[in-house]
């Protein structure tokens, strides 16, 4: 009897060894990851600073299936999969909706609220977005505001992030205040980037080589593979980052002693 | 080119998920020799009708194999439960032959194939 246990159970140990749940779960991984990446670029959400509550949830749940779909070897990938796409394309669908139909857009992605108007605060509003005066100045100190006497108008936006605009005499002061003319500022382009001249991008701005080189040799630079990166704003200004640094003193903003 | 990575290479790698995911109801069926599994099964239950017993462990080591080589197919497609559970059934099987118990020997046999038929459903 002894004997035929010892059979049975080597007999099951070769039948289960030949299912390499590494190997499975590896190739689960693979499709989970992929159609993820998939889903996620047709979805195609903003950042996640600007996700409304419920993207978030939808990021949550639609995550959580992929990892079921990579790791749950109790059940097959298959349901989990079309769980996943099911969760994707409703998403996608409502956003579609929200964009086409702004009925909808309401109702499903909610709308700013008004919490200071005027200088005063919104008690109905608060109570209605569920915040209190305590989240309210929380969310005003972040945005630098500590008195509320300078809060013109504030908002709750639908991704809970308060916009504020500031009474008229608690704006900063601008040029155009002051009546000053300034020089107009723009993107600056990359010219060198470690070391390789970007040819397309001299050519957009109607430069070539020999400017370049002469611009550099202003610099006391012989050859672009010296530069890290070299960028030129419209307004005609160089930033030049060169390889050598040459910095005597480097300050160390480490405040305590660690592996590194 | 750019047309055929935004497009083709995303749909191209669904397609292949899902025929992998669904391919476990195919890969099941009888491909070559000796991996028919409903067959095994029904020849196994006569053989334990007829108290055949040595036929029987014979064929009780036919069904074994032929369960090694679906398993190798239907691994990525199927849920594990089934196949634990099946290859469970073809244990108790042995032992219900070696202890020549017919109506355990059958009982695990019907329910080895509820097991094969649920596989990749």
């Amino acid at each position: 009897m002894g004997n035929i246990l010892i059979i049975v159970f080597t007999l099951c140990e070769k039948e289960i060894s030949i299912l390499n749940e590494g190997l499975v779960v590896f190739v689960r991984a693979i499709i989970g990851y992929f159609s993820l990446l998939i889903f996620a670029r047709i979805i195609g959400k903003e950042q996640i600073s600007q996700m409304t509550f419920f993207d978030y949830i939808l990021g949550i749940t639609i995550g959580s299936i992929a990892s079921e779909l990579t790791t749950d070897l109790s059940s097959r990938a298959w349901p989990h999969w079309i769980g996943l796409a099911t969760w994707a394309s409703l998403g996608y669908l409502m956003e579609k909706i929200s964009i086409k139909w702004r009925y909808a857009a309401k109702f499903l992605e909610g709308e700013p609220a008004i919490v200071i108007m005027d200088g005063k605060i919104m008690e109905d509003v608060l109570r209605k977005v569920k915040y209190s005066v305590s989240d309210i100045l929380v969310l005003l100190r972040n945005k630098d505001v500590f008195n509320l006497n300078e809060v013109a108008y504030a908002i709750i936006e639908t991704n809970g992030a308060l916009s504020v605009l500031k009474k008229p005499e608690h704006l900063p002061l601008t040029p155009k205040d002051m009546n000053i003319k300034v020089e107009t500022t723009g993107i600056s382009t990359e010219m060198i980037y470690d070391g390789i001249v970007i040819k397309e991008n001299l050519k957009q701005l109607n430069k070539n080589e020999q400017w370049l080189h002469s611009e550099l040799k202003k610099h006391g630079i012989k050859d672009p593979a010296e530069v890290f990166l070299l960028t030129l704003d419209p307004g005609g200004n160089l930033y030049i980052d060169k390889y050598e640094d040459h910095m005597k003193k480097v300050t160390d903003i480490g405040d305590y002693k660690g592996p590194y | 080119m750019r047309k055929f990575f935004v497009i083709s290479l995303p749909i191209g790698a669904l397609i292949f998920f899902v025929l992998i995911m669904i391919s476990g109801n195919y890969l099941k069926m009888p491909m070559g020799k000796n991996d028919n599994i409903p067959e095994i099964i029904e020849v196994l239950i006569h053989n334990l009708d007829e108290e055949k017993w040595e036929e029987a462990n014979r064929n009780t080591e036919v069904l074994s194999k032929a369960w090694s080589n679906i398993i190798e197919r239907v691994q990525f497609s199927s849920e594990r439960d089934e196949i634990n559970a099946f290859s469970m059934n073809v244990a108790r099987l042995r032992g219900g032959i070696a202890a020549k118990d017919k109506a355990n020997s059958l009982s695990e046999l019907y329910e080895a194939y509820e097991h094969w038929k649920e596989l990749g459903n």
